[in-house]
């Protein structure tokens, strides 16, 4: 038997405490010189990247250090008049990613009235196709990404009404696999990031009911590897993201009992960079605004009570949620 | 950024490289804001097809400028004068997708203007396609834009199914642990074979084919994931039917438990309620108020007495009437019961199938008794066959797994407490008794088959090892109705209610439901601490 799993091997020397203070550095800085060379080559994500940064700043109570003037005005100049949709950067078209990027930040600044609410409105019904599904904008592709992005950025404005949800459903269960997970469109491979948007989309719908919890479980925490990282489908190296898109899965299926903790948390904690702070993808990689925020989410789900707590469906800080009275269903076990 | 190992460098290298990368910069800085001078202008023209195209080689997730490409692509199609060097631009901006994919075979934006551009141009070559998607399959066999791709092309051009089934086959036995091919397979499988008469997933001959293939897969390699998932798949690939499980009258309420989630509109259709031979046609609500459920309930105003007549009338998937009848259990409280299995049917050869690869399982885990694998498949295999049969030795089974596979200790655990409750629940359900008790020494960690006891008065929970989890189930108790005196009066007081832990803040919140729904849960509002996780220092109010 010759085979190897593929993971990782975590070194003695790797950080086994949470370095909070340089994380809360490292995204203060991230950013600051704008002619630095990474920044400027992601502008085309840089709706998101403000939403990584802001949430992890949130769930470390340190968003203070966040420019949030700038950042409102950078939002509002960032939407479209038109289409009423926003885009990652000015210059840039709207896309349905971003407008929930933007809507996620503003909710958490309490600023929804920074935008033409009804403009977003609009902007995502009008992608929703006839068969439920939703393109990710004008153009036409299709994936349940759009489809979480849809259902969230709605539901924290309180206008879930405006779109057909029994539709919307329909679609993300038309993309449920063999193993109960689901992909990115009808026929797609299950992926852990894609199980999370789905499994969120019921969620917010109040449809978990009609998921394959056991079997879908299993295979998530089936993710698990000897290093106590997850990856996002069978036969895959580890990688800190699925730390989140697993292990938040699993709390919306209430099953987060179902994979190791302690070895979870080792791993998540190796993966910090222990001079800049951030955290990377494994362990000794370059890291980056959204492996920092989901390191932190991830550890918050595991009940690391130096951070904030994090709800599972909208990776936001619990407080929002609740300002919102946004209950986001998890499921009876 | 994913998979970016981080380099220590001298101090002067870092300072050249930083010199490129601002050149790198300023460059990259100055052609973007040409593509947007340009586009602001109205000038969708070559230039500007060029400058997004040079950008998009080395970026090509820049989404922008995709669109920017579309939109002259758009302009030159309904230009007469392009009309003969259209198809030229389109293969020209394939050649620039196939380049971007070299670079990053896994950019959205790339795969997506392949897309675009076929279903743009009039002449689709889908053969091409196709190798293209086999030439990119050999390189990573598991990308799934690539597999993604294929399926778009599949669509397209629509060759046989068998074809697609048979390049699976092909793709699985260069290597077994390809699950994107074993995915495929199961999408092609229920379409190839569907069991039409019998209404199972899968026709009997290749259900049993591919569980042979299967096996030999994950026999190859034992460690090798891939091949268990799938064969997981076929074991549950079963028929799958809604029950009725318990009917409930109490003197205040009616209230049904189905198997598994229903919706009112089944209800409604399917379930049929006579009280002393008249009909009842109750608004019938769930027990958590979402549209689907395992309990629905109606306050009804007949009073209830002693020596009525009362039954209930289910319209099942296979046509048949299923009448039950509701006996006096207590003195005012008339339950019915429906069917009950957990165990699953297979056909006959499939059936002896099972049994030889249970044979087959048992030799390997004779040689490697420690292969969580093979432990886990013969321990699945036996439930699967006879669960009553085999009930100890898959538990024993399942006890080992938690020391072999400590990384899912919390999935054996539960997994442990479903099949102990549904082995327990054989016997509970030919009682008549209205109490719900764990009848075996291990301790469980979960509430399984919660609707089956709904109609229980009293309920022990104590001395397990339940965490506060579960309390937002104990909904599905709405006969439980043992409690001390406080309690009680608590009751009288606010006659419905559910308590709730939320289960992300740290806090417990006390919930008021103000519905039909009166939940007793009073031995655990006086006695919390058997909630393994449950910390409360202050006093609860209700």
């Amino acid at each position: 038997m010759s085979f190897n799993v593929k993971d990782v091997i975590l070194k003695e020397d790797r950080p086994k405490t949470l370095l909070l203070q340089k994380h809360s550095d490292y995204l203060a800085t991230y950013g600051q010189n704008k002619d630095d060379y990474e920044f400027c080559m992601t502008e085309y994500l840089r709706m998101s990247g403000i939403y990584w940064s802001l949430t992890a700043m949130e769930l470390m109570d340190q968003s203070s250090r966040m420019p949030k003037e700038e950042i409102i005005e950078f939002i509002t100049s960032c939407q479209d008049k038109e289409s009423g949709g926003i885009s990652a950067s000015i210059g840039h078209d709207p896309h349905m990613l971003y407008t929930l990027s933007a809507v996620q930040v503003l909710a958490m600044y309490d600023r929804l009235d920074a935008i033409d609410v009804d403009g977003v409105v609009r902007y995502i019904l009008s992608l929703q196709q006839e068969d439920g599904s939703f393109f990710g904008d004008m153009w036409g592709e299709v994936d349940t990404r759009f489809s979480f992005c849809a259902v969230m950025a709605l539901s924290l404005l309180h206008r879930l009404d405006a779109i057909n949800i029994n539709k919307t459903v329909d679609f993300v269960l038309s993309c449920m696999n063999f193993d109960s997970g689901f992909g990115s469109k009808p026929g797609s491979e299950s992926h852990a990031g894609l199980i999370y948007c789905c499994v969120g989309t019921l969620s917010i719908c109040n449809r978990m009911d009609a998921l394959r919890a056991d079997e879908l479980a299993w295979w998530l925490c089936e993710r698990q590897l000897p290093s106590g990282g997850l990856n996002g489908r069978p036969e895959k190296l580890p990688d800190l993201c699925y730390s989140w898109w697993v292990m938040s899965s699993l709390s919306m299926l209430n099953r987060i009992h179902w994979v190791d903790k302690k070895s979870l948390e080792q791993f998540i904690l190796a993966c910090q960079d222990s001079e800049t702070g951030g955290f990377s993808d494994r362990p000794g990689d370059i890291p980056d605004p959204f492996h920092t925020l989901f390191g932190l989410a991830g550890l918050s789900l595991l009940g690391d009570t130096s951070i904030k707590s994090v709800n599972p469906t909208y990776c936001m800080p619990q407080e929002t949620i609740d300002k919102l009275k946004l209950q986001p269903q998890v499921l009876h076990i | 950024m994913h998979g970016r190992v981080k380099v220590r460098t001298s101090e002067e290298e870092k300072a050249r490289k930083e010199k490129e990368r601002q050149e790198k910069l300023k460059i990259f800085k100055n052609v973007m804001q040409k593509i947007q001078f340009k586009r602001n202008e109205g000038e969708l023209d070559q230039e500007l097809l060029e400058l997004t195209g040079n950008v998009l080689t080395s970026n090509p997730d820049i989404y922008t400028l995709w669109n920017i490409r579309r939109e002259i692509i758009i302009i030159y199609k309904k230009d007469v004068k392009m009309k003969e060097n259209m198809s030229k631009l389109y293969d020209s901006e394939l050649q620039l997708t196939e380049y971007c994919l070299k670079i990053n075979p896994k950019s959205y934006g790339s795969w997506h203007q392949r897309e675009w551009v076929l279903t743009m141009r009039p002449d689709p070559d889908w053969k091409t396609e196709l190798s293209l998607c086999n030439k990119y399959l050999k390189l990573d066999e598991r990308n799934f834009h690539t597999w993604d791709y294929r399926r778009f092309v599949i669509n397209q051009c629509q060759p046989a199914l068998k074809e697609e089934f048979d390049f699976t086959t092909e793709k699985l036995f260069d290597n077994f642990s390809n699950y994107s091919a074993w995915h495929y397979r199961s999408k092609m499988l229920v379409k190839l074979y569907p069991d039409v008469e019998g209404g199972r997933p899968i026709e009997d001959s290749h259900h049993k084919h591919e569980l042979k293939m299967v096996q030999s897969a994950a026999f190859t390699d034992p460690d090798d994931t891939s091949a268990w998932f799938y064969q997981r798949w076929l074991l549950g690939a079963v028929k799958n039917s809604v029950d009725l499980v318990v009917s409930s009258v109490t003197t205040s309420k009616s209230f049904l438990t189905f198997s598994q989630y229903v919706s009112k509109e089944f209800v409604k259709s399917k379930v049929q309620i006579f009280i002393n031979k008249t009909l009842v046609t109750p608004d019938w609500s769930s027990c958590t108020g979402n549209h689907y459920d395992k309990l629905w309930l109606f306050k009804h105003n007949v009073s209830i007495e002693a020596g009525m007549d009362i039954k209930v009338e289910f319209d099942k998937e296979n046509g048949q009437k299923q009448i039950v009848s509701c006996v006096p259990a207590e003195t005012l409280t008339y339950v019915g019961k429906g069917n009950i299995n957990f165990q699953k049917y297979y056909s006959e050869p499939v059936l002896k199938e099972l049994k030889d690869q249970l044979e087959s399982c048992r030799q390997l885990l004779a040689m490697e008794p420690d292969n969580k694998w093979t432990l886990l498949t013969t321990t699945i295999f036996l439930n699967c066959i006879d669960a009553k049969l085999y009930h100890n030795e898959v538990i024993d089974n399942l006890k080992t797994l938690q020391s072999i596979d400590k990384l899912r200790t919390g999935y054996y655990e539960d997994l442990k407490t479903r099949w102990c409750i549904e082995n327990q629940l054989y016997r509970d359900y030919e009682s008549n008794d209205l109490v719900y008790r764990v009848s075996f020494d291990d301790k469980i960690t979960c509430l399984p088959h919660l609707q089956y006891y709904s109609h229980c008065e009293k309920v022990d929970l104590t001395n397990q090892n339940l965490t506060t989890k579960v309390l937002p189930s104990l909904i599905l108790l709405q006969n439980c109705k043992v409690g001390d005196k406080g309690v009680r009066q608590a009751r009288c007081e606010c006659r419905s209610f559910v308590l709730c832990l939320h289960p992300y803040s740290r806090l417990p919140v006390f919930a008021l439901y103000d519905t039909l729904c009166s939940l007793l849960i009073c031995d655990l509002l006086t006695n919390f601490a058997f909630f393994t996780d449950f910390e409360c220092d202050y006093d609860l109010v209700l």
